[in-house]
């Protein structure tokens, strides 16, 4: 059985939500990632979404910019980023690990390559953030004949209909933009994500995480409530950008354990 | 495009009024610069006019105005005595005549043929083999003459060999449409310009005539030998398509539609061209640079003038077409990206016109470039909003306007400024461009009496490019060269050239040709030219190397600053520096061909707003 469907199955069973933090991979430093993923694991990840860098990521906001900004400056390539994943799994093989970032430089490495080279570190799914489904026949096909899961989003503009076909397409999660604009956002209307992560549910059986806009204890635990995972990314890369580089190891699971908490505290 | 194409240029669509019943009416109608009157002489028309009547008509009517007697199915001696009593320059015959009967008055004649189902217009125009010209007309059972409802277009030729009258169901909103569409030698106009029947309106001939004077907005039908591209995902071939994150998918759908519907409505249609004709100044004039072309010492060169164009680009063509779109869709709010600044301005002056908030998303580097054009934004009351990410130019402020559009979806219309970005933009801006090579097709018959040998533009996204080039694509014995920005040489590295040497890559919603690193990220380009610099350029372009159609080339920043001097002393005319790239390709190309050979280039925009990169290159202060 897959990471990602062993990892909520576990989670159903005892009735918690899921959270799924976001870093960018080489951000700050590229030998910081992988013991930054421990970390988070240790803190009460379930799942790791891995930032893979790219020049122009046109979905997210200015923290997750910069992220990427100086990642890149440290040379992150996909294939580093892919290295990382080989790493982080030479001591954890339970994690699932779920590569996030944009589609050129997968366009550009070959999708056989990539998803090659993915299933054999230990990548447990792909979210492509500009790649919607109707232009993801023949990656999804490749990624799922490599049991990585291809993972979509669905965001408040997506129609019945979409949402439908989306929850056809996808595997291992969905992934619910609770907002309307970019990564980092602010203003979380639970309400209005509660009541479209109810529709989203009369499609599927697949888990339903949300992400965008969650920033604090008091948002996590919201969510965790109406949905089956809590995505936190922004929040987590603002501490990345001000604390300093000795610290982020104390900081990061520190802030991922304090969400954990009021996540199981409901 | 020309649908009769006859190899006759039809430099204007002549007007016929028919049913005209009052002296004061054929009288206005003259005024207006009518070319012709119809009298009805069949009794059961409501427009039946009397012998005294029709001779009070013409005496009423100055030279050179063509009187047209309509006849249905009229007894010989019948017309005999009309004609022995009216002087009538030519017959009508709107029945069953056979050629026999439309021949034996000695007089010339117009065959009138209603358009039915599967109406083989072919086997008419050889069976009416002296005819003048044919009518066509719509048809409706049972009822005879002007049935006032617009037939389906679809159904004529494109290759007759007559003379097209167009009639039934044209009124001043659709005329401009109809010639548009299908460039006839004439339109006939009877019901459309009237109060009542029979009695003509002065406010509605007058509209009429206006709409029938206005040329083309846009191309209602493909270029029928190329694959009709792009397919309906919006793909050329393995480029193009939508690859935006899923907030986008909904609102670009909804867009999709809206153009899809709007395309095809004569009311937004009659719009634009009111204000590409009013507004934006069109048709722009093509110049025939006779010092350039003696200087260059072959081809002949002539220059499409986008420059004239209000705003002083090719940019404003489409942003009056995308802001009519967005005010039809309810919208309050436009975005836009700029580099160069000339879209920016585009659009903040469309935003002006119709009174909609404007925010212009701008590179900071560029903003440095470009310090006029921002001051035009902002005394147009637009907004400009500085990008500091990334790069710092083009790319990023189209990252940061998407980034804008994904969080106002609601109220905001993100008008894109050129052939890239996700499907529906890289037609739509397509479309609203190709008025461009329309008129150029036009021009070029009258001015030079043929189609062009070459044609010249430059291509940063490339909707300049595609604008000239997209009427031409099937005339395969005309060659088409699109110039890149090779900034300070292509084996520098430090370029704009990516259909001359990038790779397909998926980038701004669409697959085509970028400039980028081995791993997938996007380069930082280089260009002399603002509106050049940009790593990407619009999936048609992509598609169009590929098959070969269209030649990419590239020319550096000095070849590009050298034609910008010549054309500015040797014709009195200031290039932008984009256009200069084309201009600079023309001038290695033009002295190798014959004197007898037609180059047409695209001068897209005008120099003003570069003087100062120009002053500087050349370590002038001003």
């Amino acid at each position: 059985m897959s990471r990602l469907k062993t990892c909520f199955d576990q989670l159903r069973a005892q009735k918690r939500a899921a959270l799924i933090p976001f870093i960018t991979a080489g951000d700050p430093i590229q030998t910081l990632t992988v013991p930054l993923m421990h970390g988070l694991v240790e803190a009460g990840a379930d799942v790791i979404e891995l930032g893979v860098p790219f020049s122009d990521p046109m979905a997210d906001g200015p923290v997750i910019q910069r992220a990427s900004e100086r990642a890149l400056a440290q040379g992150t390539s996909l294939r580093d980023v892919l290295d990382m994943v080989k790493n982080f799994r030479l001591q954890n093989q339970t994690t699932p690990v779920v590569l996030m970032g944009y589609l050129n430089p997968i366009e550009i490495m070959g999708y056989k390559t990539f998803v090659q080279a993915a299933e054999s570190v230990g990548v447990d799914g792909v979210l492509t953030v500009d790649l919607p489904p109707e232009e993801a026949t023949d990656l999804s096909a490749l990624l799922r004949a490599h049991a990585i899961a291809p993972i979509f989003l669905i965001a408040p503009t997506t129609t019945p209909k979409r949402i439908k076909h989306i929850c056809v397409q996808a595997s291992g999660y969905l992934y619910y933009v609770s907002l309307k604009g970019v990564t980092g956002s602010a203003n979380l209307d639970v309400i209005s994500v509660a009541k479209k992560v109810t529709e989203i549910r009369q499609h599927t059986d697949l888990p339903i995480g949300v992400g965008f806009g969650i920033k604090d204890v008091q948002s996590a635990a919201q969510v965790a409530k109406v949905s089956d995972a809590v995505i936190v990314g922004s929040a987590l890369v603002r501490l990345v950008e001000t604390e300093a580089q000795d610290k982020l190891l104390k900081m990061i699971p520190a802030f991922v354990r304090a969400l954990r908490q009021g996540m199981d505290a409901l | 495009m020309s649908k009769f194409n006859n190899n006759q240029p039809i430099s204007r669509t002549r007007v016929k009024i028919c049913g005209i019943t009052r002296p004061h009416d054929a009288q206005v109608a003259a005024k207006l610069g009518v070319d012709a009157i119809g009298l009805v002489f069949y009794k059961n028309s409501p427009r039946a006019v009397s012998v005294k009547t029709a001779q009070k008509i013409i005496q009423a009517l100055p030279p050179f105005v063509t009187t047209v007697g309509l006849f249905v199915n009229a007894e010989p001696t019948f017309i005999h005595n009309i004609l022995a009593q009216v002087p009538l320059d030519i017959l009508q015959f709107h029945g069953e005549e056979s050629p026999d009967d439309c021949r034996r008055f000695d007089k010339p004649y117009i065959k009138a043929l209603r358009m039915r189902q599967n109406v083989d217009v072919q086997a008419f125009a050889q069976r009416y083999s002296d005819a003048k010209a044919l009518l066509l007309d719509s048809y409706v059972q049972g009822v005879k003459g002007g049935t006032g409802v617009i037939f389906d277009w679809q159904q004529v030729p494109s290759d007759l060999s007559k003379p097209i009258i167009i009639a039934g169901g044209l009124t001043p909103n659709n005329v401009s449409q109809v010639i548009t569409t299908l460039c006839p030698y004439a339109v006939d106009v009877s019901g459309g310009v009237e109060s009542a029947k029979g009695i003509k309106n002065a406010d509605k001939m007058t509209a009429f005539m206006k709409g029938a004077s206005m040329v083309k907005s846009i191309t209602l039908k493909k270029t029928p030998s190329l694959p009709d591209l792009p397919d309906s995902d919006g793909h050329f071939g393995p480029y193009g398509g939508l690859f935006v994150p899923e907030t986008l998918m909904q609102p670009l759908e909804e867009l999709q539609k809206a153009y899809q519907h709007y395309l095809n409505d004569s009311a937004f249609l009659a719009e634009l061209n009111d204000d590409l004709h009013h507004f934006v100044g069109r048709p722009s004039a093509l110049y025939h640079a006779t010092r350039w072309s003696q200087h260059l010492g072959g081809a002949q060169i002539y220059l499409k003038r986008e420059d004239l164009n209000h705003t002083g680009a090719h940019k404003i063509n489409n942003t009056v077409g995308q802001a009519l779109l967005a005010k039809r869709m309810g919208k309050t709010r436009v975005i836009a990206e700029t580099g160069a600044g000339q879209h920016g301005v585009a659009t903040a002056t469309v935003a002006a016109r119709f009174g909609m908030e404007c925010v212009v998303y701008m590179g900071s580097k560029d903003i440095k470039r470009q310090a006029i054009n921002v001051y035009r934004m902002r005394l147009l009351g637009a907004e400009v909003r500085a990008v500091e990410s990334g790069s710092k130019t083009l790319k990023d402020a189209l990252n940061e306007a998407m980034r804008d559009w994904v969080t106002h979806v609601d109220n905001t219309f993100y008008i894109i400024g050129t052939v890239a970005g996700p499907h529906p933009y890289p037609l739509m801006v397509r479309d609203f461009q190709a008025v461009i090579g329309r008129e150029t097709r036009q021009q070029i018959k009258v001015l030079a009496g043929r189609l062009p040998d070459i044609l010249i533009a430059c291509v940063g996204g490339g909707s300049n490019a595609i604008g000239l080039f997209y009427p031409f694509l099937d005339d395969t014995d005309i060659t088409l060269y699109g110039v890149e920005a090779a900034g300070d040489g292509l084996e520098t590295g430090r370029h704009a050239a990516p259909l001359c040497t990038g790779k397909p890559g998926v980038l701004h919603g669409n697959r085509t040709y970028l400039m980028s690193t081995e791993e997938g990220q996007i380069l930082e380009t280089h260009s002399i030219s603002a509106g050049l610099d940009y790593p990407g350029v619009g999936p048609e372009h992509a598609w169009l190397k590929d098959n070969g159609r269209v030649e990419y080339v590239a020319v550096t920043d000095d070849e590009a600053l050298d034609a910008f001097h010549d054309l500015t002393r040797l014709e009195g005319i200031m290039p932008a520096l984009e256009s200069s790239h084309a201009l600079a390709y023309c001038k290695k190309i033009a002295p190798t061909l014959d004197k007898d050979k037609i180059i047409v280039i695209n001068l897209s925009g005008r120099g003003d707003k570069d003087i100062h990169t120009v002053a500087a290159l050349e370590g002038i202060k001003i």
